[in-house]
């Protein structure tokens, strides 16, 4: 019986990725007999292209120092930022002046085109350093905004109680603040992977780094090799569901706190 | 002897100290009887140093060494039963934990979480927490809400053996025939009657 459900699950989830895949067939056939078979590659190709272009391009030795390069420079940015918002967060919401100094400015931050932090950051710095640095400052305001929300919702109640029962405040913060927390720091950070991982790209794409998938994308435009460009697409898709379900299960074991 | 001295407190337009002034023994179980909304909740904040009084002052009582046990549960629902006493009992204490989940009756309950429990389990938890918590006295805001008769009394019982004096808010009659003295409340503004 278990195994039946489980497979029955396991069918489940494959489903929605198999329905994408066939409206990508059918569009790209289509796209392919609006052109008579004369370059349908550079417009949409089909999946099994792509397939094909991705498992060339793994079958490379560049391939994997390209997206190791690529993922550090994004974790790199996504942690600095996930920490500096964090901290601005406490701030905030401990100190009326910080919040009053601090608010405006990651506002800013959030309004501000990404493109032109890009353009400005490549003047300041090593082309190298930019899509990390891109990386943290769209990923700040995310975890900023979210974090400072959950401090202030946090149940006044249960604060009371701390209090009353003589809790120290890192027994308060551990036991009361951080559980509590939880709920939007994994809403922060799964949406701060995805900004992070199409800034970070964005910004080698316009920095042009020795190894990165950016790079790799800005060359498959030039060179018109577009299954390329979707393998490397894909690569980037991949490493952030990866990443964000990795996140997902660090916080569920998270869940219970800590024993002090 | 614990004694509240002309306490003077409003809330808007609400008063619910008007220059209140009570003297409460500082052993045994004390019950305060009243109606609902009369200001007992607020008397036993102030007694624990939740709320400030306007004016007026607490005497023979030290909000610090207070264990007051809230109207509402407030546990922790990343807890589990056995860690919500861990967690207020000191490192050197932490093994009397089973003494205070046998005498709230919950022992084979140490690894539920409080979502499992229920009202009155929860309850009995909360109680459990307040009194290994330790205080002098014990403030205890309807600590047998949900609670079933038989039980609530064994467990009153319980109360009445430890070293501490209790001071407790309840509307149940099988609770304050149980208690060594009972102080009928009115209001507000509180008033003894």
């Amino acid at each position: 019986m278990a195994w039946s459900k489980g497979l029955k699950n396991f069918i489940f989830s494959l489903l929605p990725p198999a329905f994408w895949l066939g409206a990508w067939q059918l569009v790209a056939l289509l796209v392919d007999h609006s052109v008579n078979g004369r370059g349908n590659e550079l417009l949409l190709p089909y999946p099994a292209t792509v397939l094909t272009a991705l498992v060339r391009l793994a079958g490379a030795a560049p391939f994997w120092g390209t997206v190791a390069s690529s993922l550090g420079r994004i974790l790199a940015g996504m942690i600095v930022g996930t920490l500096a918002g964090a901290v601005l967060a406490v701030l905030t919401c401990a100190f009326r002046l910080c919040d009053r100094l601090l608010s405006p400015a990651i506002r800013v931050i959030r309004a501000t085109p990404v493109a032109s932090f890009i353009l400005l950051i490549l003047l300041w710095t090593d082309r190298n350093f930019v899509p990390a640095i891109i990386a943290g400052l769209m990923v700040l305001p995310v975890v900023w905004a979210n974090l400072a929300r959950g401090i202030r919702e946090t149940d006044p109640q249960l604060l009371e109680f701390s209090r009353a029962y003589r809790f120290s405040p890192p027994k308060t913060v551990k036991l009361i603040y951080l559980p509590s927390l939880r709920p939007y720091f994994l809403s922060a950070v799964t949406t701060a992977m995805g900004l992070a991982w199409k800034s970070g790209v964005a910004a080698e794409v316009l920095c042009i780094p020795k190894e990165a998938i950016g790079t790799q994308i800005y060359n498959s435009k030039l060179y018109l090799e577009i299954p390329d460009l979707f393998a490397w697409t894909a690569v980037v898709v991949a490493l952030s569901l990866i990443l964000e379900r990795l996140i997902r299960v660090v916080l569920d074991r998270w869940k219970g706190g800590w024993t002090l | 002897m614990i004694s509240v001295e002309h306490l003077d407190l409003s809330f808007g337009d609400k008063q619910i100290f008007k220059d209140f002034s009570l003297t409460l023994p500082d052993y045994g179980v004390t019950a305060l009887r009243g109606p609902s909304g009369c200001g007992k909740t607020t008397l036993l904040r102030v007694l624990a140093g939740l709320t400030c009084p306007q004016s007026g002052r607490v005497v023979g009582i030290r909000p610090q060494n207070t264990a007051f046990l809230f109207q509402e549960n407030r546990l922790l629902p990343w807890r589990t039963v056995e860690q919500h006493l861990t967690d207020v009992l000191p490192r050197d204490r932490r093994n009397e934990a089973p003494r205070w989940l046998a005498l709230a009756e919950l022992t084979g309950e140490e690894k539920s979480y409080p979502a499992a429990l229920s009202g009155g389990m929860g309850r009995r938890l909360a109680l459990a927490r307040c009194l290994a918590l330790g205080g002098r006295p014990y403030l205890l805001d309807e600590p047998f809400a949900g609670v079933d008769p038989a039980r609530a009394g064994r467990i009153l019982a319980g109360l009445k053996t430890l070293d501490a004096p209790v001071l407790l808010v309840s509307h149940e009659e099988y609770i304050l025939s149980q208690a060594d003295r009972i102080i009928d409340l009115d209001g507000p503004p509180l008033r003894v009657l």
